[in-house]
């Protein structure tokens, strides 16, 4: 088959620095090709010279071929004609990039006019093909008219509409929940099946996993490999609950966005956690779950019911006593957002200790550096304000701060999402040591298949409710409710075929390492 | 967008409310009225006591309030205590001359800021856009009246190419009397206003979604037509709502220095001669003018970018 | 990067001025009144239309020329900064709505009108023009704190020390209050030029200060018949005047760029 793209010596310079360094790709028509690598490795420069585009300052140089079209030559862009046509480019969240000032209809029009003014039908086709209602409902609509989820349909129904030959997608994973990204694999492959090809950028090995041909691994601007690194695979616990009076324990807990209960997101649930225990809880992102959680660390305050620490009543942060607000610690979703932004990381997570355990500044600074390295982030990165950090280094710093208050409960609230497969293994790792030492652990998230690997109990909340729970094993086995099953296959998703069930913790641990 | 009208027409409604209340009791409140300050160096007390009776100052406040707001509802703002003559006479008189000054320039400052604001906003940090910056950084700092006493120094009374006042001109007969009132009010508005595009511009240029409808090909001229401007005007419309505010007290001092008889000469003179039913009824009028035309962008907004909100 | 009025520039040309209102009368100058117009030995920028020298003018007239707006801005900053951040820091929205609604109701009007009626019953009462000016802008204050304040008391920052059991200062005044001072400072500066000409415009109109009073602004009006006669008795407050908005204006910008490039650099 003749490749519809291809790149050989692709380079990419800023002054003196090289971003991208004789990079080699094709794109074959009905095939995926994936640039699988850390942000800053050179990705979406790479990607982007498809179009004939580049930063400021930046020079392009090799040569990318573009359905007959020379792209880049050695001098650097020579056309900017495939763009749509030929190749249509989604950005990270392609929700973000509607125009908010123009209906839905005007854009795709005015792209079909553009591209393709013989052609009838190509606007009703693409938003077929994105699976949005094709009536005049839909096009006199503006984006801020429609969901996130549809929003993202739309813009993919925007890059349809040029009927391009080759889509390339960036990051397509980020911020999806498990059973979305599912229905991304699926929608994929139903692009590839019309003879899309498709340049997929992405860091989610699992999706790269289930969904590419052709692998190209770049890291700091060269291509290190053309197979995949291993997927974390991470069986699912047997679940054996520890015996003893529940820790922390919360009875017939409902929550509402409102006051007086209006506008109820979690309606009645019980769920109880011992020293030494991880109870899990997934569901799709507005299940209620996050909801859950702030109620059990004491922010949000609209709820009704009882929440017990070892038996004794315990009432919303702001009444809590220092020793109730140092046993019970969360770790927020929202990381970047839960530091200030000028002060540096160390001191923020050594405060802890300081407020917390009465500490002095310099013995909570100690801590505050070893606990981070441990994580995995150097006492230089801390030093400096959340803004020069990475998503994955402030996502263990934020979980670090939680740690200095020594805490009997844990609440985490999905601190993996912006980790790579090293760094999940890394927070798994030190989670499963928390656990041994006695800590008491409450694991919100939307992968089941992570969570399991690690809690003793699972839950599973769909719409407010919980709707099924058990033994991890059990729930990936044998999973009872709708909602249950497609978060199990959708914790399948690269994993091709299922884990085996493992039955003790030495053996979870030998499989991390 | 209907939902969107509909609740900011009711705001404006309860502006209107509480302005008027705000009007009177503002007026209400000073210190001495016309009874006092036209006779009482000729009058005896007993005479002022029965001037105010004559006047109606007497009466308790809230009885005037819903006497007067019962008298500007039907289109009554009052008669003035100076002249004797109703206040809408006064209204109707002066109106003409402010509403050709403020029309015009607008008519010029308008397309001129647009054009301006997508120049520089398109040469971010470029040669041209910093000159324009530098200029228009510096024309602001000059307050009106400066400029005014300049400008009229220098091409009426230097030059005696302009006429220096309106007194005894016909606007219609020589327009030339319009072009140093409306070159003043010119120079801050239009920098005010070019700036507000600049920044408008340089964020939709910026905006993911521009960047993606390049991407996909859209050429750079429908680019900046159809993608940017829509979006790059609600920060200049919003501002032409506040430059309202600045034209206002651009006016009153141009008025003042040109002796041209409009709105703002008349509400002086109401001021000076504590002359209360003037001051009531021209500040409500203007208010009013300034309530619309708030509403007016708030709504222009809304048509451009649909998702402003009103209520956060 | 765009090269800039250097800071020491835009300082002195908000400091000189500042410095002649501040201590400008207390320097002994006591000159012998003159012709009306005068130019020539003893009065170096000559005398003005009433046969004053308008050096001495100059040093006495800043006062009121920028102590009024000055007064008004921190004024204003403390009524509607207290009202903008009781509003974003209440747990209860009745509380906020109170607090900002009315002040929606006031934010369409013209300020020289409000200013225009105030200046009906206490005219040449500093004191007065300058409550009226605070006033005016006492709305914008209120919600350009508000905002500020509940853009950094809303995101989980704020949760994530009162979870660490962070004292109310270091919540408050730690965070929130340094969150707040960039787009004030930024303010400010705006802030500052246009009260300057608020209360210059009133001064000029006749509205505010006694026709005869040194102000710079009343200056300004009062000598502008005689420009030609003798220009400095116009152009020196004016120029005085102008130095101190321009000043402002350029330090507002260097502020207004800085934070942004603080957003950019944040992405």
């Amino acid at each position: 088959m003749k490749p519809i793209v291809t790149v050989s010596g692709l380079a990419a310079r800023a002054g003196d620095s090289i971003l991208v360094d004789g990079v080699d790709f094709e794109v074959f028509p009905g095939q995926v090709t994936a640039l699988v690598g850390a942000s800053g490795s050179g990705k979406t420069t790479s990607a982007l010279a498809l179009l004939g585009e580049h930063g400021d300052r930046v020079t392009l140089s090799g040569l990318v071929e573009v359905d007959g079209t020379v792209v880049v030559d050695s001098n650097g862009p020579t056309s900017a004609d495939v763009r749509g046509r030929v190749v249509a480019y989604m950005p990270q969240h392609p929700g973000s990039a509607l125009n908010p000032a123009r209906r839905i209809g005007v854009g795709l029009r005015e792209l079909a006019r553009l591209h393709h003014p013989s052609v009838a039908e190509v606007v009703l086709e693409a938003l077929r093909a994105a699976q949005l209602p094709d009536d005049r409902a839909t096009l006199r609509r503006f984006p801020h008219q429609f969901s996130g989820g549809q929003r993202q349909r739309i813009a993919l129904a925007q890059a349809l509409t040029c009927r391009p030959r080759v889509l390339i997608l960036d990051e397509p994973s980020t911020g999806l929940d498990s059973i979305t990204r599912l229905q991304l694999v699926a929608d994929l492959e139903d692009l590839t099946a019309r003879g899309l090809g498709i340049l997929l950028l992405s860091h989610d090995l699992e999706l790269v996993r289930a969904l590419a041909q052709y692998v190209v691994v770049l890291d700091a601007g060269r291509v290190i490999s053309s197979t995949l690194p291993a997927v974390l695979d991470l069986p699912p616990a047997q679940g054996t609950r520890p015996g003893g009076d529940p820790l922390l324990q919360a009875m017939n807990v409902s929550a509402s966005l409102r006051p007086r209960g209006r506008d109820t997101i979690l309606h009645e649930v019980d769920l109880s956690v011992r020293p030494g225990e991880c109870v899990g809880v997934v569901g799709r992102s507005g299940s209620g779950k996050t909801t859950l959680a702030r109620c059990l660390a004491g922010l949000h305050e609209r709820h009704t019911g009882r929440l017990t620490l070892a038996g004794a009543d315990l009432p919303v942060l702001r009444k809590r006593s220092l020793e109730q607000n140092r046993r019970v610690q969360y770790v927020w979703q929202e990381v970047r957002g839960s530091f200030d932004e000028r002060r540096p990381v160390d001191d923020q997570v050594a405060r802890t200790a300081q407020r917390l355990r009465g500490l002095t500044l310099s013995d909570a600074r100690a801590e505050a550096v070893a606990t981070l390295s441990r994580l995995g982030v150097s006492a230089m990165i801390a030093a400096r304000p959340p803004s020069r950090l990475s998503g994955g280094e402030l996502q263990r710093a934020a979980l670090a701060r939680a740690l200095l208050a020594k805490p009997d409960v844990l609440v985490c609230d999905e601190i993996t999402t912006a980790l790579d497969e090293h760094g999940t293994g890394l927070v798994v790792e030190l989670l499963l040591e928390l656990k041994a030492q006695g800590t008491a652990l409450v694991w919100i998230s939307h992968d089941l298949g992570l969570v399991s690997a690690v809690a003793d109990h699972v839950l599973v909340i769909d719409a407010g409710r919980v709707v099924e729970q058990g033994p991890p094993s059990t729930v990936m086995s044998d999973p009872r409710t709708e909602v249950t099953r497609r978060l199990v296959r959708a914790a399948r998703v690269g994993h091709e075929p299922p884990p085996p069930v493992l039955t003790s913790s030495s053996d979870l641990r030998s499989n991390l390492r | 967008m209907r939902w969107y009208a509909a609740q900011r027409a009711a705001l404006a409604m309860l502006q209107l409310a509480v302005l008027s209340v705000l009007v009177f009791v503002l007026t209400a409140l000073l210190p001495g009225d016309a009874a006092d300050l036209r006779f009482t160096e000729t009058l005896t007390p007993d005479q002022v006591v029965r001037l105010r009776e004559q006047l109606g100052l007497d009466r308790p406040a809230v009885e005037r309030f819903t006497h007067w707001l019962g008298n500007v509802v039907t289109g009554d703002l009052g008669t003035s205590l100076i002249s004797g003559g109703p206040v809408v006479d006064i209204v109707k008189a002066s109106v003409g001359a402010t509403l050709v000054l403020t029309l015009t320039t607008l008519a010029v400052v308008v397309p001129l800021a647009v054009a301006l604001g997508i120049l520089m906003g398109t040469r971010e940090n470029g040669r041209l856009d910093r000159a324009i910056t530098s200029v228009t950084l510096g024309l602001s700092a000059i307050p009106d009246f400066v400029i005014a006493v300049v400008l009229v120094a220098v091409f009426s009374l230097k030059l005696g190419w302009l006429p220096a006042t309106w007194v005894g001109g016909e606007l219609l007969a020589s327009p030339a009397l319009l072009v140093l009132p409306v070159a003043v009010l010119f120079g801050r508005t239009v920098c005010l206003l070019s700036r507000q595009v600049r920044a408008g511009t340089i964020t939709a240029l910026q905006a993911e979604y521009v960047v993606q409808a390049r991407r996909l090909g859209v050429p750079r001229r429908r680019l900046l037509l159809r993608h940017v401007l829509p979006n790059a005007a609600v920060p200049g419309v919003q501002e032409l709502a506040r430059t309202g505010d600045t034209l206002l007290g651009g006016v009153l001092v141009v008025e003042a220095i040109f002796a041209i008889p409009g709105f703002a000469t008349a509400l002086v003179d109401g001021v000076e001669t504590r002359d209360v039913p003037v001051v009531q009824g021209l500040t409500l009028v203007l208010a009013v003018a300034a309530l619309l035309i708030n509403l007016g962008a708030d709504l222009v907004c809304n048509r451009l970018v649909p998702r402003t909100e009103l209520l956060r | 990067m765009r090269a800039r009025t250097p800071l020491a520039v835009s300082a002195a040309l908000v400091l000189i001025p500042l410095l002649v209102a501040v201590f400008g009368p207390l320097i002994p100058l006591d000159p012998a009144a003159g012709l009306p117009y005068e130019r020539g030995p003893g009065h170096p920028l000559g005398t003005d239309g009433l046969g004053r020298d308008v050096l001495e003018l100059l040093l006495v007239g800043g006062r009121t020329a920028l102590g009024m707006a000055v007064g008004a801005v921190v004024i204003a900053y403390l009524v509607g900064g207290v009202i903008g951040l009781v509003a974003a820091s209440t747990r209860h929205r009745w509380i906020d709505e109170a607090l900002i609604r009315p002040l929606d109701v006031l934010l369409p009007l013209p300020s020289l009108l409000v200013i225009s009626v105030v200046a009906v019953g206490w005219r040449a009462s500093a004191l007065a023009i300058t409550l009226a000016v605070a006033m005016v802008n006492v709305p914008t204050v209120a919600r350009l704190v508000r905002a500020a304040a509940l853009d950094a008391a809303s995101g989980p920052v704020v949760e994530a020390l009162r979870m660490q059991r962070e004292s109310w200062a270091g919540i408050h005044l730690g965070f929130i209050g340094r969150a707040v001072l960039g787009p004030v400072a930024a303010d400010v500066g705006t802030r500052i030029t246009l009260a300057v000409f608020l209360v210059a415009s009133v001064n000029f109109l006749g509205l505010g200060l006694s026709p005869t009073a040194p102000d710079w602004a009343v200056s300004v009006s009062r000598n502008r018949e005689g420009l030609l006669l003798q220009p400095w008795a116009v152009i020196a407050p004016a120029l005085i005047l102008v130095a101190f908005t321009l000043g402002f204006n350029l330090l507002a910008d260097r502020l207004v760029h800085r934070t942004r490039r603080m957003v950019e650099a944040k992405r």
